[in-house]
């Protein structure tokens, strides 16, 4: 038995749950479009191209289990959308470059929502997201950096 | 009767010889120093939360990081014999090296600042400051270098490693910061890769 005040703290934690994961998921949407971007405008056949398409496929899968947490909990996934708006043109390598460390940004912030949530499973899940997010950004971008998914806010001057 | 307890009071110090006075003093002294150290006279203080031991942790482990950093970049520093003399790739990796030393310092500083230490305690031990003039000579050649860029990466991959598994019972923020640090420290391990081999 649970009492009702117990309930609603159950549902809030759900809820909670399933809104990081949706957000996550959104990410994830957004990544997979956006790499159909970057790979269309980086030199054909190269090595960034090939990598671009490996961290396509990536997101794509994280996408779909992402997609099978949120049914798991009762939640119903939100689709992706039609289109997305992009930051600025792309229309050359370097630009494709940038957006793909954009996006890695992104997913990683997104997936230190999870990281926040208490459940021990999925806060390690979250974690390691945004490791191999930081991993993939720092491979675009050439350099590493200090916080990755952290908004400069949260830090402590 | 206050009054004249007190008044009978005076009399008996005055009355007290010299001798009486400074033995009762001495016997005193105990009480009074036992009073001064407080709880410790009592028992040893309950052992902080396993949060906060576990951000003294990590927050002992950045200083090591951070120490490491600094002997390795003396071991990378590239030729002083001419300014000419040093190759690209000795250049890069003391770069690479130095760029990665600064977000490790960024990493320490975000850790200490979480970590609320109660009026009083005794200070965590900092390592000491490296001076320029000790340790150990630069590497010599191409083999040196990666050896010293080989044990940073290895080192790098497990410091994310533990932090990862040191999340469970953080708060939110701080299993954050974690995540984030965890994160950061798996992009040095390429990055140092990449300059290892002359990227």
């Amino acid at each position: 038995m649970t009492s009702a005040s117990g309930q609603a703290g159950q549902a809030t934690g759900s809820q909670q749950t399933i809104t990081a994961l949706q957000n996550a998921l959104a990410a994830e949407q957004a990544a997979s479009y956006g790499y159909g971007v970057v790979g269309a405008r980086l030199p054909q056949g190269s090595a960034a191209q090939g990598t671009a398409g490996a961290d396509w496929v990536t997101h794509m899968r994280a996408r779909d289990e992402l997609t099978a947490m949120i049914s798991a909990r009762g939640g119903q996934p939100a689709p992706a959308a039609v289109a997305y708006q992009l930051p600025g043109p792309v229309k050359t390598a370097a630009d494709a470059t940038a957006l793909a460390a954009l996006l890695e940004d992104r997913v990683a912030q997104a997936y230190l929502e999870i990281v926040a949530l208490p459940e021990s499973g999925l806060r390690n899940f979250g974690a390691r997201q945004v490791r191999a997010a930081a991993v993939r950004a720092a491979a675009w971008r050439g350099s590493t950096q200090a916080f990755p998914g952290l908004p400069a806010s949260s830090l402590r001057s | 009767m206050a009054d004249g307890s007190a008044a009978a009071d005076c009399v008996m110090t005055a009355r007290l010889s010299r001798r009486a006075l400074l033995t009762a003093s001495a016997a005193a002294l105990p009480l009074f120093v036992t009073g001064c150290k407080g709880i410790q006279a009592l028992g040893t203080p309950p052992p902080p939360p396993a949060d906060v031991r576990t951000l003294q942790a990590a927050i002992s482990a950045e200083e090591a990081m951070v120490a490491r950093y600094a002997s390795a970049l003396r071991l990378l520093t590239p030729a002083q014999s001419s300014p000419y003399s040093a190759v690209g790739s000795e250049i890069a990796a003391y770069a690479s090296a130095g760029a990665v030393h600064a977000e490790h310092v960024a990493h320490l500083a975000q850790l200490r600042s979480r970590l609320v230490e109660p009026p009083g305690a005794k200070p965590a031990a900092h390592p000491p400051p490296l001076s320029p003039s000790s340790g150990p000579s630069p590497v010599a050649g191409t083999s040196g270098r990666d050896a010293v860029l080989g044990e940073l990466a290895v080192a790098e991959q497990a410091a994310s490693d533990r932090l990862i598994g040191d999340l469970d019972g953080l708060p939110s923020s701080l299993a954050q910061l974690f995540a984030s640090i965890a994160a950061s420290e798996a992009t040095h391990v390429e990055f140092l890769q990449a300059a290892g081999r002359g990227r």
